[in-house]
């Protein structure tokens, strides 16, 4: 048996171990708190506007959705028009600045010399830094104007069989809105695509290159295959912040209450009604409704953004692996 | 000269005569044509909108801008209150933001197990993927609705905004922060706590304050939250923070709207300080980024 | 490399201190006598600015107005988030319960102009009610069209697209609007009906009067209805409206006063301000479109007293900034219909 002598010179165990155990568990249970609210905020965040529009979900239910109606003489409501809206202006922003991303990002990664790479690059990052209130506020005043003279009618002239590009010019629209969306997506997913092909392992595009094949081949064939997934996240990405932008577009959307085939005419997203008639609701069922067009919308860009984390952690994975 | 027989239209069959390499060539020029036009082309659009707001900014600023408020109806008047307001309200967010990020991404890094610092990190992408006008909503239902709108809940609505950047870039960068410098200090005797503290944190701060920066400069011209929460305000300077504050990212949006050439005049002007603002920003999140490079490869 | 770090803090430090420093000595400061903060129409918007000055001289109240549309009026004064609310439609038996406790008291007086941007044509185009209704359902779609020709002889309308604009936020001058094409349009009472916000089978919407305003002066070949303050302030060319007895009348003070024939003696209830679209009985003079705007107050409040005083003030000595931007003074009847509101305002010092 051995015993344990003192040294009675030493500080007195008891005080100090007590102290260090208070410090760190003090510190230990304020970041665990933290990390705790986090969490907590993300549920609240969604509780509240769920509880919020309740009023209005249990007065119309599901057929809310595919009900194409805003009439507050009525008391009627649907989000059709919105959610018909949102994608389409969305989607046609995807569709415009994904490949303009990938060529911005090209460009900048392969083909431009550092000297030229370097300030086009810092160009794109301050766009991205654009307020989406000032994009829009150029989009009023010099973008729709311009679109209403010059664009519609240059589109009508050679695209007017289809009646997306027929009907009356307007300076307000879904035009410009997905146009001005456009804008706003192109530097977030351009940087994006840049990182993604900057990390490409420069081995298996010089296999390519090795075997014969042209730049052009080589990047189709490894470079993009690689990235895909990663290109794919920052699709969504974009699409989920174009989803959710509200200001921007309500500023020049026009606030139509109907669907309208041409890509003229006014028309108005999930947000930008929000955006602008929540204030000024006339009865708890239109404020309900507005707050059940929130709810579409939290639920949308939920799905998108949780689909892109999820292809981003499994691409992450498979990088390591590589 | 070799037995393998030449298959058309294979790109990576070198053997095959120049009519195929020909055409491959030309494909290449093709894409490489379109590549640098098409970038060239957006790029070009991205700089004709910041050289408008620049142009037209530049144009509207007076020192009437910076000494004047809003203006009543058929007035002249400025930003000085919104520019004072949006000062006060973006400051009470950070006071708010970086604390709790901080506190946040320390768990996550230091004490957090895998499993849970996953899932944190990906409550934390989400809620930075949570469209702001939703939060504005949010805020509006959970603190105006009977109290009125009062800059406090302004800034909270930012600050919610501004939490998951700040946690993500200061995690990632803690994270980066090799292990032996823990386990030294740990192996001296020093509490974890105080390791984390003074040690850990300040090695890392270069990275803290790029994201920070960064997440500052966002926010600022956030407008969706700030309608809700801090819309109705005085057209006079305030430093009353318990009623709603004049902001530059709503005077905007107002400024935007009217039809007075006057009005309109301001909101280039307030969009010219706010992007100048943002750009500031910027050059300091690369300074900042820079010296946590030397610090990093310093050791 | 810290030098430059800190010299880089340094300098956005005294920034900051130089934009906080300037703004606050030289832009005016709210000082802490009562304040009064306010929310609602943008149709009386240009009187009240009037107003603030005077009101801070005559009794040292700092007034607080934001023009966020009628119905965000009623929303902010319901949740009282706001110590007074402005609207220019009379708040539904619905809202007033869901106020509870609100008093609306009408405080000016003026009129809904119909402006439009039309190159090459100046001075004053006729319109009619139902084809007003026709256009904001898209019936007419051309401002050549023939129905509008035809009122209009000796005018060269050009082959040029109609855009009507309307108000995309809850608006009083909508209810006003709306309600005038429901008594005059049949199908447009039987598709649209009238509130501060219906659902407009086309055009282009626009938050606020500035906004409805801001789009008709970009885009040629717009339309839009908006309190007449702004036509003028903005110089738009606006419409003749055709009345009951068949005259076209501008919106000016007379065409304004002549619109109140259907006021009784004695005031006693809101219902009875409804003078939109007067019977023939009304003159040649009367303007069509004419509506008062009101304040709400809640009964019970600790601004009581300074509530009392502004109002007071507003519809009284407030009255003479009206007439140059076309708000015609408040007939006696109602003055004393709003004094006898006003005692209703209680509570507080």
């Amino acid at each position: 048996m051995t015993t344990v002598t003192q040294d009675p010179a030493a500080p007195g165990p008891s005080l100090e171990s007590r102290g260090i155990r208070l410090g760190d568990v003090l510190f230990r249970g304020v970041a665990i708190v933290a990390a705790a609210a986090a969490t907590a905020l993300l549920g609240l965040i969604a509780y509240k506007v769920i509880e919020q529009a309740w009023p209005a979900i249990e007065h119309f239910g599901l057929s809310f959705v595919w009900t194409e109606a805003w009439n507050p003489v009525e008391d009627q409501y649907g989000a059709l028009t919105f959610i018909y809206g949102t994608v389409v202006t969305s989607v046609i922003a995807l569709l415009l600045a994904t490949p303009i991303s990938i060529a911005i990002a090209l460009f900048l990664t392969e083909i431009a010399p550092r000297r030229i790479a370097s300030p086009i690059a810092t160009l794109v990052e301050l766009l991205a830094a654009i307020p989406s209130v000032v994009l829009g506020l150029w989009g009023i005043l010099v973008f729709g104007p311009w679109v209403a003279e010059n664009l519609e009618p240059w589109l009508e002239k050679w695209l007017g069989f289809i009646p997306l590009f027929g009907g009356t010019f307007y300076q307000a629209g879904m035009l410009p809105a997905a146009l001005v969306l456009t804008i706003m997506i192109v530097p977030i997913t351009s940087a994006i695509c840049r990182e993604l092909f900057s990390r490409t392992p420069r081995d298996l595009t010089d296999g390519a290159l090795a075997l014969g094949s042209t730049r052009w081949e080589a990047i189709r064939g490894v470079m993009f295959a690689y990235a895909a997934p990663g290109i794919a996240a920052a699709v969504l990405l974009g699409l989920g912040r174009a989803f959710g932008e509200a200001i921007a577009v309500a500023q020049v959307i026009g606030g139509s209450d109907h669907i309208n085939v041409s890509l003229f005419a006014p028309a108005d997203t999930l947000g930008a009604r929000i955006a602008s008639q929540y204030q000024g609701a006339t009865s708890p069922l239109q404020q309900g409704s507005l707050l059940y067009l929130g709810a579409i919308l939290m639920v949308i860009s939920l799905v998108t953004n949780v689909c892109a984390q999820l292809i981003v952690r499994r691409f992450e994975k498979q990088r390591r692996a590589v | 000269m070799s037995s393998t027989t030449p298959v058309p239209g294979d790109p990576f069959d070198i053997t095959t005569r120049s009519n195929g390499l020909r055409r491959r060539r030309i494909v290449e020029r093709l894409f490489g044509a379109l590549a640098i036009l098409s970038a060239l082309a957006a790029v070009g659009i991205l700089a004709l909108v910041l050289g408008t707001v620049v142009a037209k900014g530049l144009d509207a600023l007076n020192w009437d801008l910076f000494t004047k408020s809003r203006p009543l109806f058929g007035q002249e008047g400025g930003i000085a209150d919104a520019l004072i307001g949006s000062i006060i309200i973006v400051g009470m967010c950070m006071a708010m933001a970086i604390p709790f990020a901080v506190l946040v991404a320390i768990y996550m890094s230091e004490y957090a197990s895998p499993r849970i610092a996953t899932f944190l990190r990906l409550v934390l992408d989400i809620l930075n993927g949570i469209p702001a006008i939703i939060v504005g909503i949010f805020v509006f239902g959970l603190l105006v609705v009977g109290h009125g709108q009062s800059a406090v809940y302004g800034a909270f609505a930012l600050a919610i905004l501004m939490l998951p950047m700040v946690a993500r870039a200061t995690q990632e960068v803690l994270d980066i922060v090799p292990r032996s410098q823990r386990e030294a200090s740990l192996a001296l005797g020093v509490t974890k706590w105080r390791t984390t503290w003074n040690i850990i944190l300040p090695s890392a701060i270069g990275g803290i304050l790029t994201g920070v920066v960064i997440a500052v400069a966002r926010v600022a011209g956030e407008t969706a939250p700030l309608l809700f929460t801090s819309s109705i305000a005085a057209n006079a300077v305030s430093f009353d923070v318990s009623h709603a504050l004049p902001t530059l990212p709503v005077a905007i949006f107002a400024f935007s709207e009217s039809p007075d050439p006057g009005e309109q005049a301001m909101g280039w002007a307030a969009a010219l300080v706010l992007i100048a603002f943002v750009l500031v920003m910027n050059v300091l999140a690369k300074i900042f980024a820079g010296r946590k490079q030397r610090q990093l490869e310093g050791g | 490399m810290k030098k430059s770090l800190a010299a880089a803090l340094a300098l956005v430090a005294l920034v900051v201190a130089t934009v906080l420093a300037t703004g606050a000595t030289a832009a005016p400061t709210r000082s802490q006598a009562g304040t009064l903060t306010g929310a609602g129409a943008t149709f009386p918007f240009p009187l009240i600015s009037k107003w603030i000055p005077e009101v801070g001289k005559a009794y040292d109240i700092n007034i607080t107005y934001s023009p966020v549309g009628s119905g965000g009026g009623i929303s902010a004064i319901t949740a009282r988030t706001v110590d007074f609310g402005a609207s220019d439609a009379p708040l539904s038996s619905s809202q007033l319960d869901a106020c509870k406790g609100c008093v609306v008291i009408p405080w000016a007086l003026s009129a809904t102009s119909v402006p439009y941007n039309i190159p090459g044509i100046n001075g004053r185009l006729r319109l009619t009610g139902p084809l007003l209704a026709q256009i904001y359902m898209g019936e007419i779609s051309n401002w050549n069209d023939q129905r509008l020709r035809a009122i209009n002889p000796g005018r060269n309308l050009p082959d040029l697209k109609i855009t009507p604009v309307f108000r995309s936020d809850g608006s009083g001058t909508t209810y006003n609007f709306t309600e005038y094409l429901s008594s005059v349009s049949r199908p447009w009472n039987d598709k649209v009906g009238f509130n501060t916000s219906v659902s407009f089978p086309t055009g282009v919407g626009a938050r606020g009067s500035a906004g409805v305003a801001g789009v008709v002066r970009n885009t040629p070949g717009a339309l839009t209805y908006v309190d007449v303050a702004y036509s003028l302030a903005n110089k738009f060319s606006f419409a003749t409206m055709r009345n009951s007895a068949g005259k076209y009348t501008t919106p000016g003070l007379r065409g304004i006063q002549a619109a109140l024939s259907q006021l009784p003696n004695k005031v006693t209830s809101l219902s009875q301000l409804k003078i939109v679209n007067p019977p023939r009985s009304a003159g040649p003079l009367a303007y069509p479109i004419v509506t008062f705007t009101y304040v709400i107050v809640p009964t019970q409040s600790n601004k009581a007293a300074d509530l009392r005083r502004f109002i007071y003030w507003a519809v009284t000595q407030g009255q003479k900034f009206g007439p140059p931007l076309l708000f015609q003074p408040l007939p006696k009847t109602v003055q004393a219909f709003a004094y006898r509101e006003i005692k209703k305002i209680q509570g507080g010092t």
